[in-house]
């Protein structure tokens, strides 16, 4: 199992697998695109504002699943002690925090024509920006320390405490009484309230945000190898 | 058509600018990203010049993330 995780057997399939996206990706972005600006009908009570959602909702699910995978990795960098895990963390953690942007960003916009705001301090949007913070954190931590174990150390740390925020985010709406519409989707029951004719844009689009994180991953994760072999180079 | 596409019922100015937001963050951070690639399999060949023929032999046979780079570097020059 750890054998499967040598950065050294992973680059070897970095190269195809980038391939593999690289060549789908336009033509899934032109189809998303397409049912998410044309096809798609305009909701009942928000109209055409509703298209906000095709770029918010993937983009916060992206942000709160990359937090999760980060604190999951730093739990199991802190059990096993694999340096690999940091390496993936690393490349996790800038893919996070540009969603957490985006979802940010792109809910303040959609605030102002459905609830007449562009920001306002309700749970789930503060817990969002918590998260952010978590992020922000992390990434400096790994830039600015230079003694890789301390930063290494340290992020985990941070990660695994802000752990805690995830189900905060999720459970936000149910908990407090919140301007933020409840959940649409539950994957745990495999239920939607949303119209089959709003959810495939909405898959598609998630489809697409997947296959550049996947894309984005690969070259951080392929920087850090690289970083990681030209210290040690006469020792390969 | 076009003029509804574009103005999307009033909600032109949110939904494009969402769209716009998103595409642009993501495309700066391919493109961030991917020079940072190129920068670190630049300096990685360089290092790899540096050595003797015998060393960088033994290092290309040995390591396959070498061999890799170097041969990725190799063909975008």
């Amino acid at each position: 199992m750890i054998n499967l995780i040598n950065p050294s057997k992973i680059f070897v399939w970095i190269e195809k697998i980038t391939n593999f996206i690289n060549s789908v990706f336009f033509i899934v972005l032109a189809l998303a695109l397409t049912f998410a600006l044309i096809i798609s009908p305009p909701d009942y009570l928000q109209g055409d504002s509703v298209r906000i959602m095709y770029v918010h909702v993937p983009s916060a699910w992206i942000a709160l699943a990359s937090y999760t995978c980060l604190a999951l990795l730093s739990i199991m960098s802190f059990l096993f002690k694999i340096k690999n895990l940091n390496l993936i963390s690393k490349s996790i953690a800038p893919i996070g925090l540009l969603f957490t942007c985006l979802a940010i960003i792109t809910g303040s916009l959609w605030g102002q024509p459905t609830w007449g705001t562009w920001w306002v301090w309700d749970a789930r949007i503060t817990s969002m920006v918590v998260l952010l913070i978590f992020y922000i954190l992390f990434v400096l931590i790994n830039k600015f320390i230079k003694d890789e174990e301390k930063a290494n150390k340290i992020s985990s740390i941070i990660a695994i405490i802000g752990l805690v925020n995830i189900p905060i985010i999720k459970y936000s709406v149910d908990w407090w009484n919140t301007l933020h519409q409840p959940k649409s989707i539950s994957i745990i029951n495999g239920t939607s309230s949303i119209h089959s004719t709003m959810l495939m844009p909405l898959v598609l689009m998630l489809l697409v945000l997947l296959l550049y994180c996947a894309l984005i991953f690969l070259m951080k994760y392929k920087t850090e190898i690289i970083r990681i072999k030209k210290k040690s180079i006469k020792r390969l | 058509m076009i003029q509804n596409l574009i103005s999307m019922n009033g909600y032109g100015l949110f939904v494009w600018l969402s769209f716009a937001i998103t595409i642009v963050a993501c495309g700066v951070i391919y493109y961030k990203t991917y020079k940072t690639l190129k920068k670190y399999e630049k300096a990685f060949a360089k290092e790899l010049h540096l050595l003797s023929e015998a060393d960088r032999k033994i290092i290309l046979e040995k390591s396959k993330v070498a061999n890799q780079v170097f041969a990725s570097y190799n063909k975008s020059i």
